[in-house]
């Protein structure tokens, strides 16, 4: 059984199709790069992995479960916009996280709060875009998560942070888990990359390991995306 | 679960609710001072202090009907569903938990709107130079001979007031849930609900009605209000359900966050 199964998979919003009969089979310990252009399903298809949006058609599975409480459990999700309430400081919200999921470390998410010098008596609202974005991510990534869903990490943040960022995803995960990254900056986590799924107007146009496409195609995940997506 | 959303919820009203209260308890404070001392010269201090206290008193009636909206709105259809729906947590707890924690601001609302009568009471007799007593006014409370059965009645109307209060945020809930299926125009579809679900009650009541047309009155025609207040709690804890019902089953089946 995959980690994460997704049986031909169809989303409908009224007229626009936004997922296509996806169809992916995902196991534990590689990274998965959901990469596409925008409005090509990648959020949809998170959220729909979260429960968050019921699929048309086909259905997607976790640890052989629906989407449900039993996954939420084992799901750790970084939306593409900021979801916590802003009212809140750092501290206020380690402690829902620590309420909450069995599987979050409490002193990983304040090592890391500190090394990105987030202060944690500030309210979230006095907070910039991008530190709000660096703090999702700091309480994401603490946790001991098997299945990590992050829409668009680093699409807010500053090269620096991108660094820290994707330092952070590949130091914090472990082989038990699998990372899906949705985003359309290939160049920056082409290097953390496991695995590659590309999606094209709702449809999965690729699905291949990151080296194979090196070694197969001789060029770069990155490259390759360009050509694929070319408007 | 519903304990540790509870946890974070009641003080998610509070905070916004509180120094409300405090405003409120001032301006009641202010009102019983200056009717008391007021003479020709001061009489518009009485006028001003009454305004503002029916300010202050409608702007949180207003304000707790909105958050009711508005908490439920936001963290379980809006941005902070984001958050909300990806915790370990059930649906029906989530519901609960909104529902639990408006239910107890609505009566912490009336619990103040009471207390600050009492504040305009206290500072009339303060400035009267009677001096306050709250043993004083214990002992005259306690000294009163009450009708037969009163606690009953208290007992009941109370259980009565929470079932209505609870049915009414419900129907809000429901009429917000519904609301959100539409893609376009949520808060217009919300407000069509809404009407649906009062014509839907409207239409219930009619019905029952005559079965519990009799069942109110005494042999002797004397009114029995027992019987009236228990098919009334049932209708709510009934209509409650229903409300309950159609939220979890959107949220669990139908949930479409864009």
């Amino acid at each position: 059984m995959a980690r994460i199964e997704i049986n031909h998979v169809t989303k409908q919003f009224g007229s626009l199709t936004a997922l296509d009969s996806v169809a992916l089979k995902l196991e534990k310990g590689q990274i998965v790069g959901l990469l596409g252009p925008n409005g090509s399903g990648k959020t949809t298809l998170i959220k729909i992995l979260n429960g968050l949006l019921q699929p048309t058609a086909g259905n997607v599975t976790i640890n052989g479960m629906e989407p449900g409480v039993g996954t939420k459990r084992v799901v750790a999700y970084l939306p593409d916009r900021n979801a916590l309430p802003d009212y809140m400081t750092a501290s206020q919200l380690m402690d829902i996280y620590q309420d909450f999921f069995e599987d979050f470390d409490r002193q990983k998410a304040e090592a890391m709060v500190d090394d990105l010098g987030i202060d944690r008596r500030q309210a979230m609202k006095k907070m910039s875009k991008g530190t709000k974005e660096k703090l999702q991510l700091c309480l994401v990534m603490a946790r001991q998560a098997e299945v990590y869903l992050l829409d668009e990490p680093i699409g807010g943040v500053d090269p620096a942070t991108r660094d820290y960022i994707l330092k952070t995803i590949i130091s914090n995960y472990n082989e038990d888990a699998v990372v899906i990254i949705s985003t359309h900056l290939i160049s920056d986590v082409e290097s953390v990359l496991d695995d590659v799924v590309f999606l094209k107007e709702g449809k999965v146009v690729l699905h291949q390991a990151a080296d194979e496409i090196r070694e197969e195609k001789g060029e770069s995940v990155d490259k390759l995306f360009r050509e694929v997506f070319k408007c | 679960m519903l304990g540790k959303l509870l946890k974070y919820e009641i003080p998610a009203m509070g905070r916004k609710l509180l120094p409300l209260y405090a405003a409120w308890a001032a301006t009641a404070l202010f009102l019983g001072l200056t009717t008391q001392s007021a003479d020709s010269k001061t009489e518009f201090m009485v006028v001003i202090s009454a305004l503002l206290y029916t300010a202050v008193a409608t702007a949180i009636f207003v304000m707790t009907i909105i958050l009711i909206v508005q908490r439920y709105s936001n963290s379980l259809l809006g941005d902070e569903a984001y958050f909300n729906h990806v915790l370990p947590v059930s649906v029906s707890a989530h519901i609960g938990n909104k529902a639990i924690s408006a239910t107890l601001w609505v009566f912490v609302t009336v619990l103040v709107a009471i207390l600050t009568a009492i504040l305009i009471g206290i500072g009339a007799v303060i400035v009267a130079g009677q001096g306050f007593s709250l043993r004083e006014m214990i002992h005259d409370l306690l000294s009163v001979e009450w009708p037969e059965h009163l606690g009953l009645y208290i007992i009941e109307v109370l259980i009565m007031v929470i079932a209505s209060v609870v049915k009414t945020i419900m129907q809000i809930y429901a009429a917000v849930t519904i609301g959100h299926q539409a893609q376009n125009h949520t808060t217009l579809a919300s407000i069509g609900a809404y009407i649906v679900i009062l014509i839907f009650e409207s239409m219930v009541g009619r019905m029952l009605l005559p079965l519990f047309a009799h069942t109110g009155y005494c042999d002797d025609g004397c009114l029995n209000f027992t019987m009236i207040f228990i098919p009334g709690v049932i209708v709510s804890i009934a209509l409650s359900a229903v409300y309950f019902f159609i939220c979890k089953y959107l949220m669990e089946k139908h949930l479409n966050l864009n």
